[in-house]
């Protein structure tokens, strides 16, 4: 979609190159050639090509008489018609906008030609000219449509505004039914259209009177749409039915065009370069790929209930798998933060943020009073008083300010203590030290 | 974009759930939560991203040592393995010799720095003896333990059982690779070893699957048949181990034997079991059919398939023909319906159903657009070891359609996430850079290619000759010879220079052309420079030899720099190395003698001209006749000839 624009503006471009007088044909095809050997990486190579090339090759035909150009010009605008009108009935109503716009300036430019130079000659070169192009294009799945598109604008130049009417038709309700805002649009259509239309008299020597022109051109079709809109407001349902919703065309075969044939000499063959069509038919296929029809196979609620990979253990398979990914994927750290997170994950670095008691998480559940308070440790195995209860409530003293030790360790540490007491009991009894 | 890095650092760690505030600054809420619990990594992963990757200096690896700068992607694989084996050794011997290793200075402890136990420790016969044979992975020590066990006539649990079933068949009775050399212990050694085999162009893990082969009657056999009630996870076992081992009928023989025995099998079964019906059946529409029969029993069997199910089947489509390009958007779908993601493998595959060849890729075009639109921006995990192939299978569809757009955007993104990692090992990632440069040269303007060179040649990317050569075309292209000197320096850096194909057509393009004065003496210093290549005898370097061409062009680049004395140096080559000189540069040579009006040295070229009995001798003969101002005896010597 978003190419297509592009592509037509790139058309534009090409258009409004085109038609400065002071630019000589053998210039322009100088600067189509230089574009299509470019034309590789930019936003769209292809869009590039299909242009350049057709414009490329009429250029190099002539010999650059100014009515001739004006011809050429004619021509393309014409290609540029067609195609809109193409991406107009294939396209959904969102971005329809903007093609309108498009189109319309391109008109605008078709017709400023027509009124600057004689009408009557310039449509019968034109039609043959762009028979001519649409022949040498050779698309042959739509030939026939863009014939009948073709005649009915060619014959518009003549008998006014009538197939640019038909064609609105389609668009106008395309906007009726994609926006709800669509009854404003017209006005802002209007503001914008009326710039560009003064942005392109500037571009034709007589600009007042072409800026006239072309704004009372598109006040004709300002009229219509109106009217056009009315009615889509009154019958939105008529509308819809009388919709045609095109099937996507699928399989059409790409055909190249036999004057454009290349080839690539680093042995990868002939490249086939695709046309508008297929261009257009991406677009109408955007959508479907990864939202058609699947397996269905599959229940896709959640009752298919055997995932037991999260009850059991990993097996040896898991872990196989999972080192067979491991090896696989890069793993080589790229700076010093990614090697420290490796170390981290590796348990070789100290977890960020900072946290000293990182690594004593047994401990993390102890109150602070059972490390301080250890006096009801003494209460058994000790005596009520004397040197003994006087040296273990210094040894107390002592481990309450010890932050080395766990709480384990230090009733470890009385314990041992009640213990080497209880051994040299007798000896104890003999100096009677426990009794004074 | 701050807004946007605010919210990815949200999602790093995981955080709290409930929000306490939400502040709406823009259209965007930002939800504070009330407290958040840090992943340890958060930290280091919010610096690391900070860090950009700098282009001329090598891999981040190599930095501490200067003299491991790699010049060449097989030097850099060197290299990192040389690191990585130095590990090894250290980890070798504090495994090897444990009681020396003992004391634990680390507070708090580090296991991973501590000896691991890699010998049986457990001496008797008993389930738990056998418990350790199946942790550390000794294949023939477990399956003595549970014969003596069987003998001793006590019964080994189901449980076990299954798990040295497992064992046996993961390695197909056969004891692991891991466990004969020893640097092979841990993982990263493995990673070496396949690389190594990389080196001699074989797909990564093939050769593990031809040289272990499923033996007829082996132990996994022996031991399920003896089992009272072996269940489905002791089918399982054995039915992947017979696909791993390439016994496929078997395992459908034993898939049947199981739905007989009304049990049901686990997905991993399932996916080894789809993974091999391709290579059961001769037939596309038989093997799809087979496919979508194992893929119904599952459904039937409420068996919840995940990734690698799915994987495994657009891996077999890949074998299907014309099918697989009719079932893959279906096979897709049903992955999307079902909430699993695709993994880069299950990209990787679909996209190889549709471009086997490089002759279906122009068909195809808008597939692989559609794909790079599908995957753009996204972060991917690894989920199968096929995820790295992604990139350079991808890379090459681009080559082959020469579609820089969609290289552009496939590059771009390695960017996202950790993407990064996807990209594989170094093998893969000089294929990826190869294939990505040789498109760039070939579609690009110079000024690009060069700029793209610049930013990946001596960080990520080591072009090897050919495509040095492809980025000489680039410049001829547009006409950019000039730099051709700097390139030359990048060769002898990368090593290169003693490829005589490459040497030779840089000098022959250097010699082909006029350029401006300045242009001409950097390139006469740099075929000088070239010169001094050929007379030196390195030690353990190839040695160049002078070829015809190559002495020619670089006497014409003297030539034109107007460097007449070093030319003729040049020209006395072609007699010592027996090779004779084109007219055309002797025409040339004479020019510009004449320019500089020495008659001597005219006469001299004609000498020389006449020593290789050339037919061009006489018309010299006669130009300098008429052109120089000859003496006396000049004149002599020029009738004599």
């Amino acid at each position: 979609m978003y190419r297509c624009v592009l592509y037509i503006y790139q058309g534009r471009l090409v258009l409004s190159h085109a038609q400065n007088p002071r630019m000589l044909s053998y210039k322009c095809s100088n600067m189509f050639s230089a574009l299509v050997f470019r034309a590789a990486g930019k936003v769209s190579p292809r869009a590039f090509w299909t242009t350049g090339v057709p414009c490329c090759e009429k250029e190099k035909g002539t010999t650059c008489p100014p009515l001739e150009e004006v011809k050429n010009d004619g021509k393309r605008t014409g290609q540029l018609q067609v195609e809109d009108v193409e991406l107009r009935r294939t396209e959904g109503g969102a971005k329809m906008r903007s093609h309108t716009e498009e189109q319309n300036n391109i008109e605008a430019t078709a017709e400023a030609t027509v009124d600057d130079r004689q009408v009557e000659r310039k449509t019968m070169t034109g039609k043959q000219g762009l028979l001519e192009l649409l022949g040498t294009m050779k698309v042959e799945g739509t030939t026939k449509r863009k014939l009948k598109a073709l005649k009915s604008l060619r014959s518009g130049e003549e008998a006014p505004q009538r197939p640019k009417l038909e064609a609105m038709e389609s668009t106008i309700s395309m906007f009726q039914q994609a926006t709800s805002e669509a009854a404003g649009q017209s006005e802002s259509l209007s503001g914008e259209l009326r710039a560009a239309a003064s942005a392109v008299a500037s571009m034709l020597p007589d600009s007042a009177q072409a800026e006239s022109e072309l704004l009372r051109q598109l006040r004709k079709h300002e009229a219509v749409s109106d009217t056009q809109g009315k009615e889509g407001q009154q019958s939105l349902s008529n509308i819809i039915a009388h919709m045609k919703v095109r099937r996507k065309v699928n399989g059409r075969p790409s055909v190249q065009p036999t004057n454009q044939i290349r080839f690539d000499d680093d042995g990868r063959g002939y490249t086939h370069d695709r046309g508008i069509t297929s261009e257009l038919d991406r677009i109408r296929r955007r959508k479907s790929p990864f939202s058609g029809k699947r397996l269905s196979i599959f229940a896709v609620g959640g009752d298919q209930e055997k995932d037991t990979d999260l009850a059991t253990r990993p097996t040896l398979w898991d872990i196989d798998l999972a080192n067979q990914i491991a090896q696989a994927v890069n793993n080589i750290p790229r700076n010093g933060f990614e090697e420290m997170i490796q170390w981290t994950r590796e348990g070789k670095l100290w977890q960020y943020p900072i946290n000293n008691e990182a690594g004593m998480e047994e401990d993390a559940t102890v109150p602070f009073h059972e490390h301080v308070f250890l006096e009801h440790h003494l209460e058994d195995g000790f005596p009520q008083q004397g040197p003994i209860r006087h040296f273990m409530e210094l040894v107390i003293t002592g481990l309450a300010k010890n932050h080395h030790l766990s709480v384990k360790q230090k009733v470890e540490h009385i314990r041992w203590f009640r213990d080497y007491f209880k051994e040299k009991q007798d000896i104890l009894r003999e100096t009677e030290a426990c009794l004074s | 974009m701050a807004q946007m890095g605010k919210t990815k650092r949200f999602g790093l760690c995981s955080a709290a759930k409930q929000p306490s505030s939400t502040v709406s600054g823009s259209e965007e809420k930002i939800i504070i939560p009330k407290m958040k619990t840090w992943n340890a990594e958060a930290v280091l992963q919010a610096l690391a991203s900070t860090v950009n990757r700098d282009t001329t200096a090598s891999n981040y690896v190599f930095q501490d040592d200067s003299y491991l700068t790699p010049r060449t992607s097989r030097e850099f694989k060197l290299y990192y393995l040389s690191q990585e084996s130095g590990r090894n050794a250290a980890k070798y011997f504090i495994n090897t010799f444990p009681r020396y290793f003992q004391k634990d200075f680390a507070e708090p402890h580090i296991p991973c720095l501590m000896p691991e136990t890699l010998e049986l420790q457990i001496d008797e016969v008993s389930e738990r003896a056998l418990t350790e044979c199946i942790q550390l992975r000794k294949v023939k020590a477990a399956v003595d333990m549970f014969d003596q066990l069987m003998q001793m006539g006590s019964p080994v649990s189901l449980d076990l059982t299954n798990d040295l079933l497992d064992l046996i068949c993961l390695y197909g009775d056969q004891e692991p690779a891991q466990d004969v050399p020893p640097e092979q212990r841990t993982n990263d050694m493995g990673e070496k070893h396949d690389e190594i085999k990389i080196k001699k162009g074989r797909p990564q893990r093939a050769s593990d699957f031809l040289k272990i082969v499923w033996g007829e009657n082996n132990n996994a056999e022996r031991i399920f048949n003896m089992m009272p009630e072996p269940n489905s996870c002791s089918y399982g076992a054995l039915i992947r181990g017979m696909v791993k081992h390439g016994s496929i009928p078997k395992a459908f023989i034993m898939y049947n034997d199981m739905l007989n025995n009304q049990l049901t099998a686990d997905v991993h079964t399932f996916n080894a079991l789809i993974s091999a019906a391709p290579y059961l059946k001769e037939k596309y529409s038989e093997k799809w059919d087979l496919i979508i029969d194992l893929l119904k029993q599952m459904a039937y069997q409420k068996v919840k398939p995940n990734v690698l199910t799915f994987n495994a089947v657009l891996k077999a489509l890949q074998r299907c023909g014309a099918l697989g390009r009719v079932q893959a958007f279906p096979v897709l779908n049903e992955m999307k319906a079902l909430g699993i993601a695709p993994s880069l493998a299950s990209y990787d595959h679909f996209l190889g159903i549709f471009y086997k060849a490089a002759s279906q890729a122009q068909e195809h075009k808008e597939i692989i657009q559609e794909v790079l639109n599908e995957v753009s921006g996204k972060s991917f995990a690894a989920h199968d070891p096929d995820d790295v192939n992604f990139f350079m299978n991808t890379m090459k569809i681009c080559l082959d359609t020469k579609d820089m757009e969609q290289a552009y955007k496939l590059h771009s993104l390695l960017d996202i996430g950790e993407n990064w990692k996807l990209l594989g090992d170094s093998f893969h990632q000089s294929v990826y850079y190869g294939r990505f440069f040789n498109l760039l040269c070939m579609m690009e303007h110079v000024d690009v290619v060069l700029k793209w060179y610049r930013e990946l040649s001596p960080s990520l990317f080591y072009p090897n000759s050919q495509r040095m050569r492809d980025l000489f075309q680039a410049l001829d292209m547009d006409n950019r010879l000039d730099i051709i000197p700097q390139i030359w320096k990048d060769i002898k850096r990368m090593g290169h220079d003693n490829n005589t194909e490459l040497v030779e057509e840089m000098l022959s393009l250097m010699a082909r052309d006029k350029h401006k004065p300045e242009v001409q003496q950097s390139f006469a210093e740099c075929a000088l420079d070239v010169k001094t290549l050929y007379k030196q005898t390195d030690y353990g370097r190839v040695q160049l030899n002078w070829s015809a061409s190559s002495l020619s062009s670089i006497t014409l680049i003297l030539l034109a720099a107007g460097r007449i004395q070093q030319a003729w140096e040049i020209l006395m080559l072609f007699k010592v190395t027996n090779r004779v000189p084109s007219e055309y540069l002797l025409k040339q040579f004479l020019d510009c003698i004449q320019m500089n009006n020495n008659s001597e040295q005219a006469v001299a070229l004609v000498q020389i001209s006449a020593s290789f009995c050339l037919p061009l001798t006489s018309h010299l003969i006669k130009r300098v006749q008429q052109e120089f101002e000859l003496n006396e005896e000049q004149k002599n010597t020029l009738s004599q000839l």
